[in-house]
């Protein structure tokens, strides 16, 4: 499987959107290998693995997002690629290839129940397939007793979602969803020193993020690289087009509420420990005449916070580039603080009412910008109306990140199955999050307010 | 009375003009010395871990990259580059000229502000540093860079001025 393809047709709850015959071989695969394969490691089953010997891995789905984990892994020392799967021969090949010259020997597989069965001694296994198939693989290897790293979104259905988070607690395995920006250093410090400790922003009362994109073209495929069709319908493909851009579709993703705003929409919820109390959205297909999902959309959240009432507006254009890029930004009555994954989008604010900040400068949580940072009593006289408040002084945060931007958070993963570090984003936690992105899709559809409960993500 | 009465002797009460160009001296000194020095300057991003309030580093394992000015000969540069670009488009500036000029320019300011500082030499080294800022004049006056113009038109005053009380030099190595 590919993460820039799909899979089956839509439906079931437990799986994610398998049909029923395949639901059923699916079971019967899943619960005949995990119970081989947990009867053959009992020792990796009882306890965190050993912290100086060589994890041993596996990869599924080896499109655009699971070559950039291959590849952000293979950094890590200490870790082995044992197997690689996917449906596309051609992307197969690529990866078995590049892992040889990276001097990993795998074994390649077309099909991820073939490795369940066959890989008796795997530690964790990295899934980057098309959402559908989330929940149906992760499911499976997690009671087979294998430690799970599953891209976001954790599935193209709630109940498909669900279910992992079940499956994670019944097993006791790690399952780490791929929201990375919870191991970066620079969204940490944020998190946890400049807003949590500090105060920095003082009382957060609003956020918006974005992700502008241009148009794009839609993905094509080498001539002699179609996937049989009998291979396709198994797999629950329409045609190799929509296994290319299964993003498009309904039955294989969430549209790009889901496949850009996942990230952001985290954020939001991770910084205003969410998820939402409401959501309100709006969105459609307004330019791409063969996209099932809207293009562009909007979502206006409200957040119950300690200190009171947070409103969190996102948009995802997959129109245009325009607007600054990508970004979240939690604006308080004293600062306002812009996160990008691109240091380039990333800045921190202070209002003129705000206290001085040079006590963060000197402890390093944040530094001058490259030119002279305004001075907001100055600009006093600039004003163009007399209730203009005064221009924020900018200054940049000086953490970097000196690795692949998805390391650190594989690095949590493998750390907490050495049993030297807690899960920075397990599913659980996951679930929560992406439960706002599932019900702004809703809110898109109903045109009108979405209210959330606890119920939504009780598991 | 006549007028020569009325005039004070330099031998009754020249406190006051000595102090003054001790000061004028030490002024022109401390902005060639430290001029000069910066030219050996540069600013370079320096890596560290992120502490917390304990002085532990954080839990993250940030590391932040802060921007720290270091000196030495290998950060030599007479004259910032983008000047030098615009020196470089003119004619009246050939390079045999400029370059040469480019090489010695920090420590010839260097050794001015020091001899201005200890008073070694002192006129011949107010009027040397004189005609560096004519030199460094010429220059700004091609590229129509009126302000640097204005501010060395300042310093050739407060030289020259500097000379015309040259004679109340005291506390020096060398009287003159």
């Amino acid at each position: 499987m590919n993460e820039t393809t799909p899979t089956p047709t839509a439906g079931s709850p437990e799986t994610g959107a398998l049909s029923s015959w395949d639901r059923r071989k699916f079971l019967q695969v899943a619960a005949t290998a995990g119970a081989a394969l947990a009867l053959a490691r009992p020792g990796r089953l009882l306890g965190a693995a050993s912290t100086q010997s060589d994890l041993r891995i596996a990869l599924i789905g080896l499109g655009a997002e699971g070559k950039v984990l291959m590849e952000a892994t293979l950094k890590i020392p200490n870790v082995k690629y044992v197997a690689v799967c996917d449906i596309w021969p051609y992307a197969l090949k690529y990866g078995q290839r590049f892992l040889k010259k990276e001097g990993h020997e795998v074994n390649a597989y077309d099909n991820f129940e073939d490795l369940l069965a066959k890989e008796k001694d795997l530690d964790a296994v990295f899934v980057a397939t098309p959402d559908v198939w989330h929940a149906p693989i992760t499911n499976a290897f997690l009671k087979a007793g294998v430690h799970v790293y599953c891209e976001k979104m954790m599935s193209n259905t709630i109940e498909g979602a669900r279910s992992m988070v079940r499956t994670m607690k019944e097993t006791g395995k790690l399952l780490q969803i791929g929201h990375q920006r919870r191991s970066n250093p620079r969204y940490l410090v944020a998190k946890n020193r400049i807003i949590d400790e500090a105060h920095m922003l003082g009382r957060v009362t609003a956020a918006n993020g974005q992700w502008n994109r241009a148009v794009s073209d839609d993905l094509g495929w080498p001539k002699n690289s179609d996937i049989p069709e009998d291979v396709l319908k198994k797999w629950g493909y329409e045609n190799m087009f929509q296994f290319r851009n299964w993003r498009w579709f309904k039955k294989y993703g969430g549209g790009p509420l889901s496949d850009l705003g996942a990230h952001q929409i985290d954020i939001f919820n991770w910084f205003f420990d969410g998820p939402p109390k409401t959501v309100l959205a709006g969105g459609g297909a307004d330019y791409y005449p063969n996209h099932e999902w809207f293009d562009n959309a909007m979502a206006i959240f409200e957040y119950q916070t300690p200190q009171g009432i947070a409103r969190a507006f996102y948009q995802v254009l997959t129109t245009t580039s325009a607007g600054g890029g990508y970004y979240e930004q939690f604006m308080g009555t004293d600062g306002t603080l812009r996160m990008s994954e691109n240091p380039k989008y990333t800045a921190i604010y202070r209002e003129a009412r705000a206290a001085d900040w040079s006590k963060f400068v000197q402890a390093r949580l944040i530094a001058p910008q490259a030119a002279t940072p305004v001075d907001p009593d100055a600009s006093a006289s600039s004003k163009v109306d007399a209730r203009e408040t005064a221009e924020l002084a900018a200054y940049r945060l000086p953490v970097i990140l000196t690795k692949a931007i998805h390391q650190p958070h594989i690095e949590n993963f493998l750390n907490a199955i050495r049993g030297t570090a807690k899960l920075n984003c397990p599913a659980d936690e996951a679930f929560r999050s992406e439960i706002a992105i599932f019900k702004a899709i809703e809110a898109v559809y109903a045109q009108k307010m979405v209210y959330l409960t606890p119920a939504d993500w009780t598991v | 009375m006549s007028d020569t009465a009325s005039q004070p002797k330099l031998s009754e009460d020249t406190s006051g003009y000595t102090l003054a160009f001790l000061v004028l001296r030490l002024w022109l000194g401390v902005r060639a010395l430290i001029s000069g020095i910066e030219k050996f300057s540069a600013t370079v991003a320096v890596q560290k871990p992120l502490l917390d309030a304990s002085g532990n580093p954080d839990p993250s394992g940030a590391i932040v990259e802060i921007d720290q000015k270091v000196y030495g000969f290998a950060n030599y540069q007479g004259v910032p580059d983008a000047l030098k670009e615009k020196f470089l488009a003119e004619p009246m500036l050939p390079s045999f000229l400029t370059t040469p000029f480019y090489a010695t320019l920090g420590y010839v300011l260097i050794a001015l502000g020091l001899m201005l500082i200890v008073g070694l030499f002192t006129r011949i080294s107010l009027f040397a540093m004189g005609i560096v800022y004519v030199m460094l004049t010429v220059g700004l006056i091609l590229i129509k860079q009126d302000v640097g113009v204005s501010s060395l038109a300042v310093h050739i005053a407060l030289v020259a001025f500097a000379l015309v009380l040259s004679r109340y030099n005291r506390f020096a190595v060398t009287r003159r």
